[in-house]
């Protein structure tokens, strides 16, 4: 399991080619994709002629890029040339394929990375587990019986399981953030408006946010690097400097202030939630507690603008074929076109309330340490799950912790805890905590990420199979 | 407000006034979703917010074009 930054430099030293790295990955996705379902599209054509292009250009004697030969596969509701963008649904088999590569496809592609395809998720990203009904459920690589979590769960299961050092995936909810700590890898969130979304299929455009998955920080912020800049087709970007991650890996976290919520992020899951903060937080040598004013509101108001935005954008579909809707969604979409306008506007009037109250934190914090997700990956099909003494449903609370914070657009970066077992999760199965800053403060999650990572506090565990 | 709340009677409702067919079969999950809809309704209007609260989504008229 090479990863990204060792590739690129391998194939740029000429001592790979960026061919031979693509024909072991598809190998390797032919050889195990049987077991995690991760990928819904190959594009091995593709795949072939851009490993060829960076090839002909080391020969040439050109920059072949910074992600010179790397494989990488997105979730597929980003658009790529030739192919319908899914989205995870029956529906859009109906859709002419893209006419172009989605916006931050095409940045990877002038990076030199090489896309191998498309991924598995949760129809129309409306999911936190990947159970979908029409391509089969995304297989976690640590237990091959446990959700790979979703709606990213393609994209999660074939970075965690080495089929792809890289990949991409969405979050509007908690999409990125969920799979990432239920499959053991680093997952970026960034703040709403830094990456363009252009070309990519939304659900619920006033939280979608796109980012990167990677098995370690330097890959992470490798990816996030290649993948910044201004596009005026996405309405909702915020055109600002790129503000490269990179170069501040190893800058240490002395003079940050960093504090564990409390709250709502004690409560709400199981004990390997909290003994995932607590291992970090051990680390970092953190005492400080805050409470993130308000977030049981903040992700009550996220679920109905994401219900009503979501049943408004399939309101077509809706009407004609209901019945071809994943039945994990449909109902989620019918109530959503259905929703009070009152109930609306007071979410989003919330919202805004909530914002501001959270940012008042950020005066006195820099970084806030909450558990990624509430417990490590239930099995597939589970319906239910007991916590706080309370029987609930296991898939919307996937979101409990991720859900307030997507809300108003905080970037995140998920880190998985390096040594589950040790820190007594079911199994030793992985969990991550999620690193949360101020809007546009990537590059503090990045330090601190890096500063864990170095410190042995998060690593990606590797599955026992591969 | 979730006790008071008959969700079928209310999706048949609010189907028709627009142009949703709702197929009978659908109607206990959407109930079920419009219920649970209703219960984060009511935490948000549990928030003490003011008139001066505008909601989140602020439009613009109009964007410099990236350099």
């Amino acid at each position: 399991m090479i990863g990204a930054a060792a590739t690129a430099a391998a194939i740029r030293a000429g001592t790979r080619t960026a061919a031979s790295v693509t024909e072991q990955a598809l190998a390797d996705i032919a050889a195990h994709d049987g077991d995690f379902n991760a990928f819904t599209e190959v594009s091995a054509a593709r795949a072939r002629a851009e490993a060829a292009a960076v090839d002909a250009a080391i020969a040439a004697g050109r920059d072949p890029g910074p992600l010179a030969g790397v494989p990488y596969a997105v979730k597929n509701l980003f658009d790529l040339q030739g192919l319908a963008t899914l989205a995870g649904s029956k529906i859009e088999r109906d859709a002419p394929p893209a006419a172009r590569d989605a916006f931050l496809v095409r940045r990877l592609h002038s990076a030199g990375a090489v896309c191998l395809g498309a991924l598995n998720m949760d129809e129309y990203a409306y999911g936190f587990t990947t159970e979908n009904s029409h391509y089969g459920p995304a297989h976690n690589p640590h237990d091959l019986s446990r959700m790979a979590g979703g709606s990213s769960g393609g994209s999660a299961a074939a970075v965690a399981g080495g089929l792809v050092p890289l990949s991409l995936g969405s979050d509007t909810n908690g999409s990125i953030r969920v799979p990432s700590s239920l499959c053991g890898i680093f997952g970026l969130k960034p703040t709403y408006g830094r990456l363009s979304r252009s070309g990519s299929y939304l659900f619920a455009a006033s939280f979608d946010h796109l980012g990167p998955f990677a098995r370690d920080v330097a890959d992470l912020a490798l990816a996030y690097d290649a993948l910044q800049g201004a596009d005026a087709e996405d309405p909702a970007q915020q055109w600002r400097a790129f503000e490269p991650v990179q170069a501040a890996l190893g800058a240490g976290v002395a003079g940050l202030r960093i504090a564990v919520a409390g709250g709502h992020f004690a409560r709400n899951g199981h004990a390997e939630a909290f003994a995932a903060v607590e291992v970090t937080a051990r680390a970092l040598a953190v005492t400080r507690h805050v409470e993130i004013p308000e977030a049981a509101r903040g992700r009550a108001a996220a679920f109905l603008i994401t219900m009503a935005e979501g049943g408004n954008l399939h309101m077509p579909d809706l009407r004609k074929r209901p019945d071809d809707f994943d039945i994990a969604t449909r109902d989620r979409f019918l109530a959503g076109a259905l929703l009070p306008a009152h109930w609306l506007q007071q979410a989003q009037r919330v919202r805004a309330a909530y914002r501001a109250a959270v940012l008042r934190l950020f005066d006195d914090v820099d970084v806030i340490i909450t558990p990624a997700t509430p417990y490590v990956a239930p099995p597939i099909g589970q319906d239910m799950i007991e916590v706080d003494g309370e029987r609930i449903p296991v898939r919307p609370n996937l979101g409990v912790y991720t859900q307030p914070i997507s809300c108003i657009g905080l970037p995140v970066i998920a880190a998985p805890i390096a040594d589950p077992a040790a820190i007594g999760t079911p199994g030793g199965l992985p969990i991550g905590v999620q690193l949360i800053a101020a809007p546009w403060r990537e590059q503090t999650l990045f330090r601190v990420a890096a500063a864990l990572e170095r410190a042995g506090i998060v690593a990606s565990p590797k599955p026992a199979r591969r | 407000m979730s006790h008071e709340f008959d969700a079928e009677a209310y999706a048949k409702t609010a189907a028709a006034a627009v142009g949703l067919p709702l197929d009978p079969r659908h109607l206990p999950g959407i109930a079920f979703n419009l219920k649970l809809a209703a219960r984060m309704a009511a935490m948000v209007e549990g928030m003490p917010i003011t008139p001066a609260d505008e909601a989140a989504p602020v439009f613009v008229a109009g964007r410099e074009p990236p350099r």
